[in-house]
């Protein structure tokens, strides 16, 4: 342990200060609590608070929590209920294997630019309104479905529902306003993960309430009709939930928020120009495109895939088709806490490994998938698939928050759009066209998943070093993080903020923290 | 040496059951049966409202004994080349366990060998059967309920005495009204909520 007084670090112990942390709670001494704050959790001075309970409603953290996470969940069914009743809707409307995927593509491509318009009405009405007003405009989108006739129509609707997908964006800025930014990591991660579960849980959903209607005893091409209903409610009733039970900050009152200064206090230009210029955020985009951007595509085709080559009934591939979305409830948590366990002992070498690793297994399997001709084969193999991909998207937010600390918001919007880019382009490549079966485009999409990794392998961080290089002695966190200012700014005292995360981040030099005693008095050179 | 007589005895009966059981090929099948339907080539029927009849009967020039194994005569829907275009899901495949071409079940009669008039089937055109071009295809099974032989309305190539089948849209008038129902009390809801909270704020103000 550092024992040089006041040598960075020394007081640090256990803090890392980034994002994504993996503890659930932020002990006194380092962020003190308000204890004139009359709220169910300890807080801290701007009452956000400070612990992560998570079997709790406590107004407002923890109900924020839910009722954010809940709507998150509830887009991702709507928005993937067509893709397990697609055996019926082929045959009602007359598709075409290219119809089906052009509907896959167009159901992930709406949020691309949705979630880029979310921010800007987050900082307008605040993240409240914002959730709510996306998902019930979108709720008479999914409605819509009872009208559908042919496949212009069908993909016209699925394109519109996917706008819903946005409520990521207000899901995680209404987090950044309730909890400590010390445990918004975990707050974040576990949010992100439990909504994309819903991918998983409309698989389920969506056959047995068809089953039901069915046995009601409507015709088959009106029961998938009625059974959209279903997510079409649950957007009215989130959405009145999120209004009456929700507010925008712990304190209630939203027109603080805007006073308060969310407005970006940097120019919008400069933070852009640091993202686009950075190359490590457009190999993230592209990585991010075959982990997250493979699951979205995976949710749209695999129900679909087994219910055709293993000749199962629509229900039990739906429960097949589930089990790979419901994977995220652990292993996208998994990701980032192998990612942080690889960051204590090697450094962000170590996370970028595990990221390698992970994403690479994924492909691999997703090749096995397509190879697979028995059904426990087909299923073993995606559920192992399912967990590298998943894992891969925790350990992507492992690192993205050190790939720049100014620009850290927009390159964060430029990963996920790139996750949605990724799985419109898999799915239009190796899931539109009958020159070749679905086992063939799985198997293809594996082999790509597997290519598409090894662009981590250039990324390099002169501080810490990259997968095959080490890090360079010349160059400091400091130096790194403080290169994104120039000397106006500097002079101006703007890159302070970035220079206490360089301090912070030191932790991913792995085990070496320790022994990197900089003479306390040093100020960086620029 | 008794438990050694038993392994062989169920290995040949597992070797049996597997010829029983094993994989029946369409090129494998007589087409012993003449079965005509009632739609004339291009003709289109709809779902729900009409009736495909027709008749099917073993053809007299197979000799006597070839219809010994049947017992079931079961009539299907199949689709026609032009419906399985960018259908994988309506793929023909040679193996029978497989193949998709046929997934409509018209109506399944027992088989009696000494009767040997031309018998009639009659089926309403169910409302699940999807919008697309067929044609009608028998199959005979066994007592084991395994395909033995075939018969069909159209040509070897599948290209002649094919018909449409208009299917029904699913929509309805009643789903269309509560569907506007709901989506109108989802943006009015947000609104009216959005109003009064407007109105709130600035009495608050105030």
């Amino acid at each position: 342990m550092a024992d040089i007084e006041g040598s960075p670090g020394s007081s640090m112990h256990g803090v890392t200060g980034r994002e994504q942390t993996f503890i659930s709670s932020v002990a006194s001494p380092m962020v003190p609590t308000d204890t004139t704050a009359k709220f169910a959790l300890p807080v801290d001075s701007e009452h956000k608070s400070k612990v992560f309970k998570l079997f709790s409603l406590a107004n407002p953290h923890m109900r924020t929590f839910h009722l954010s996470w809940i709507s998150f969940f509830t887009c991702f069914v709507s928005t993937f209920a067509a893709a397990p009743l697609v055996p019926i809707i082929r045959d009602n409307l007359n598709l075409t294997k290219a119809d089906v995927g052009n509907a896959g593509v167009a159901s992930v491509s709406g949020s691309i630019f949705s979630r880029l318009t979310m921010g800007a009405v987050c900082d307008l009405l605040g993240p409240r309104y914002g959730c709510a007003f996306l998902i019930m405009l979108t709720a008479p989108t999914v409605f819509c479905m009872s009208f559908v006739e042919d496949a212009a129509g069908y993909i016209a609707v699925r394109f519109m529902i996917g706008f819903s997908l946005a409520t990521f964006v207000s899901c995680q800025y209404w987090m950044s306003t309730m909890f400590n930014s010390k445990i918004i990591g975990l707050v974040n991660g576990t949010a992100a993960g439990w909504g994309n579960m819903g991918g998983g849980a409309t698989q389920l959903i969506m056959p047995l309430v068809y089953e039901l209607i069915r046995r009601c005893g409507a015709t088959p091409f009106t029961a998938w009709r009625i059974a959209f209903f279903i997510p079409g409610w649950l957007h009215v009733i989130m959405g009145i939930l999120v209004l009456t039970l929700g507010q925008d900050l712990p304190d209630g009152n939203l027109g603080a928020l805007q006073k308060k200064g969310n407005v970006a206090k940097d120019k919008f230009t400069k933070v852009l120009w640091y993202a686009i210029t950075n190359y490590r955020t457009w190999v993230f985009a592209l990585l991010y495109g075959y982990s997250m951007g493979v699951e979205l595509t995976t949710d749209n085709v695999i129900a679909e895939y087994f219910y055709d080559r293993f000749d199962l009934k629509l229900h039990t591939a739906g429960i097949i088709a589930a089990s790979f979305g419901m994977a995220n409830l652990v292993a996208r948590p998994f990701g980032g806490y192998a990612s942080d366990l690889a960051a204590r002992l090697f450094g962000m070498r170590g996370r970028l490994w595990t990221l390698w690793i992970l994403q690479t297994l994924g492909g691999v399997f997703c090749i096995w998938l397509g190879r697979a001709n028995t059904l426990p084969i087909a299923v073993l193999s995606m559920i192992l698939f399912s967990v590298g991909a998943q894992a891969a998207c925790g350990a992507t937010f492992g690192i993205i928050p050190f790939i720049s600390r100014r620009s850290l918001g927009i390159i964060s919007g430029l990963t996920g759009a790139g996750g949605n880019f990724g799985s419109g382009l898999t799915q239009l490549v190796f899931f539109s066209s009958s020159k070749f079966s679905t086992s063939t485009g799985l198997s293809l999409m594996g082999a790509m998943i597997v290519a598409c990794t090894l662009p981590v392998t250039l990324v390099h961080f002169p501080q810490w070093g990259s997968m095959f290089f080490p890090p360079s002695k010349e160059i400091s966190e400091e130096h790194y993080y403080t290169s994104e200012w120039n000397e106006d700014e500097v002079q101006k005292g703007l890159h302070q903020s970035s220079l206490k995360f360089a301090e912070n981040s030191k932790s991913e030099r792995g085990k070496r923290v320790a022994s990197a005693a900089t003479p306390p008095n040093t100020t960086p050179t620029h | 040496m008794a438990a050694h007589r038993l392994v062989v005895a169920s290995l040949l009966l597992c070797c049996l059951a597997q010829i029983c059981y094993g994989k029946v090929l369409f090129s494998s099948l007589k087409r012993t049966l003449d079965v005509t339907a009632s739609p004339k080539q291009g003709q289109v029927l709809l779902s729900g409202v009409d009736k495909i009849s027709g008749t099917w009967a073993l053809n007299k020039t197979f000799p006597a004994g070839t219809d010994s194994s049947y017992k079931t005569i079961k009539l299907k829907l199949c689709y026609a080349h032009i419906s399985q275009l960018d259908r994988a899901w309506r793929k023909t495949v040679d193996d029978l366990s497989k193949d998709k071409t046929c997934q409509h079940k018209m109506v399944a009669m027992p088989y009696d060998a000494a009767n040997k008039t031309v018998h009639t089937f009659e089926w309403l055109i169910e409302r699940d059967v999807p919008q697309a071009t067929y044609f009608v295809r028998a199959y005979a099974f066994d007592a084991n309920d395994v395909q033995v032989a075939y018969g069909q309305s159209t040509n070897a190539n599948k290209s002649s005495n094919l018909f449409e089948i208009n299917a029904i849209s699913g929509r309805h008038a009643s789903l269309d009204i509560a569907s506007v129902c709901f989506s109108a009390f989802s943006v009015l809801s947000l609104g009216v909520f959005f109003y009064i909270e407007k109105r709130k704020g600035k009495s608050q103000k105030q």
